[in-house]
């Protein structure tokens, strides 16, 4: 249906001797919400850190609109502007309030006046319920608040699609549902998300396509509908089965 | 108790006579220490900001050689004003400048004394500094050069607005030891008849054959500087870390408290065993 925003050919990466994925083709279009699954080491937090150029791919090509991002580092920084990322752990910048995280990019990065990043970050901090904590520094919020400061201070970059590395896998379970929440609100807004996650029933119910992950290869991918009701491969089946039975 | 008091009758008399010298040392030895404090610690941190600039071995071989060169000449620079006695360098830079340069560069007169010394302290503590702030900026969870990273921000703005403020803090007390060692180690800088407080000393000691309750007056005077000195540097790490509290603007709606976002009835979209999924896949 849309464009294709990025496409990913013959993707590989290694660590030394440890080949951690291995010719890795994908492409993501504009709407897209697709959630990446796999056992813990089967590469997919690599990919999407490759996908972003946190890490260098071994060989292989990222298309951002038909440009090759991978390789030159020269323009890696204006391409990470429009490629946002969730992390895990947050990564908030400590030393700044909630809302000085949301507006130091859009002032240095994009060159933004002051008064209207301020204006765009109380937007998306009002987007994930983070308006009344501007004023709070990083250490005095909870788990679930920081990642939806991390989410809104990506978006405040206005990106044109959002990766998320595992965003709910550091956080207590009360605190899993409001970034969940979150998430699938933009997923309607139709904002494209690239999601690594272990929570299936977000795979399952809210991403338009399931990309399963095994062993640094795209084992099989598809709807949701599809990957979780009819799974073509055996270590799919056996993926999925493990999760159910838990 | 009688010599003590003889003591101080004597120190009273020395600072009697004498106290305008003894302040204008005071006033020259903070001078030299903070201002040579503060230089250093920006030769520090350009140091270190040198020393962690990130290299690959996909990085063009110019570029590759050039950083290993920044990283050599700020280790040799490091190692060999760390591994000196602070009262040789200043003799090397007061003599041998104008020696190398064939008196082309001179440090002539008061003023002259003032750049030496200035100069002899701020490249010192710059080589302490230089490794203190290579280890705050190693302090720093790599997650926050990657937040920064992944918002397109290049490693200089990196540094400066989201790992240098944070390092700038994590150091802030090696900063205040090295103001603390500045202030009573440019006592040595009396070899290149700089005007410290010490040099005082000598000159009044030299003048009236008081060592010793001269030098009780200089033992009190250079406590009182490192004390006042501990004390400022530790309120400027509390303001640093701001205040613990924070105030709402209002409330947020979205917060959940535990459980409720798992609907007893209809299972929400994200509970893993929700009725819905149960059914259709049942076991």
């Amino acid at each position: 249906m849309g464009e294709t925003i990025l496409q990913i050919n013959h993707l590989s990466k290694a660590f030394g001797a440890n080949v951690v994925l291995r010719d890795i083709d994908f492409t993501v279009e504009k709407g897209d919400v697709t959630s990446i699954i796999g056992a813990s080491g089967s590469g997919k937090s690599t990919l999407l850190r490759c996908i972003n150029l946190l890490e260098t791919p071994t060989s292989g090509e990222i298309l951002y609109h038909n440009q090759n991002v991978a390789g030159r580092k020269v323009k890696a920084a204006e391409y990470r502007s429009h490629v946002g990322m969730v992390f895990q752990s947050f990564n908030l910048f400590n030393n700044m309030t909630v809302l000085e995280n949301c507006m130091v990019g859009q002032i240095k990065v994009l060159k933004k006046h002051k008064d209207e990043a301020r204006q765009s970050a109380l937007y998306y901090l009002q987007k994930v319920g983070m308006a009344p904590y501007i004023n709070a520094k990083p250490r005095q919020i909870s788990g679930g608040q920081k990642q939806r400061v991390a989410i809104a201070r990506a978006l405040a970059m206005e990106p044109e699609v959002l990766l998320f590395d595992e965003p709910t896998s550091a956080l207590d379970p009360e605190m899993v549902g409001e970034v969940l929440t979150v998430m699938q609100k933009l997923a309607q807004e139709g904002m494209t998300m690239l999601v690594v996650t272990h929570e299936m029933a977000f795979a399952r119910d809210v991403s338009t396509r399931v990309v399963y992950m095994n062993q640094g290869v795209i084992c099989e991918q598809g709807t949701p509908e599809a990957i979780f009701g009819n799974p073509q491969r055996q270590e799919t089946r056996d993926f999925l089965s493990r999760f159910r039975q838990q | 108790m009688q010599k003590l008091i003889e003591l101080a009758s004597d120190v009273a008399a020395l600072w009697g006579k004498y106290h305008s010298s003894y302040l204008t040392g005071i006033r020259n030895t903070l001078i030299l220490a903070v201002v040579a404090t503060v230089i250093g610690c920006l030769i520090g941190f350009v140091c270190g900001i040198l020393n962690t600039i990130p290299h690959s071995k996909t990085d063009p071989p110019l570029k590759r050689f050039f950083l290993a060169l920044i990283r050599v000449l700020v280790r040799i620079y490091v190692e060999v004003f760390r591994g000196t006695p602070m009262v040789l360098q200043a003799v090397f830079i007061f003599y041998g400048l104008p020696y190398f340069t064939d008196n082309s560069v001179q440090f002539s007169g008061l003023q002259g004394i003032w750049t030496a010394a200035i100069l002899v302290v701020s490249i010192n503590t710059g080589a302490y500094m230089a490794e203190s702030v290579r280890g705050g900026i190693i302090s720093i969870d790599p997650g926050q050069t990657e937040g920064a990273m992944a918002i397109g921000m290049t490693h200089v703005q990196t540094m400066l607005h989201v790992v240098l403020p944070q390092a700038l803090r994590n150091i802030l007390p090696q900063i205040g030891n090295n103001f603390i060692i500045n202030l009573k180690d440019t006592s040595v800088m009396f070899i290149i008849g700089f005007t410290e407080f010490f040099a005082t000393h000598k000159s009044v000691a030299g003048a009236t054959f008081q060592y010793f309750p001269s030098a009780a007056l200089e033992m009190v005077g250079y406590l009182c500087m490192t004390l006042v000195a501990s004390f400022l540097l530790r309120w400027l790490e509390k303001r640093l870390d701001g205040d613990s509290s924070y105030e709402l603007v209002q409330e947020d709606p979205l917060t959940m408290t535990a459980g409720t976002y798992k609907h007893p009835d209809k299972g929400s979209n994200f509970d893993e065993r929700s009725k819905e999924y149960d059914g259709k896949e049942a076991r």
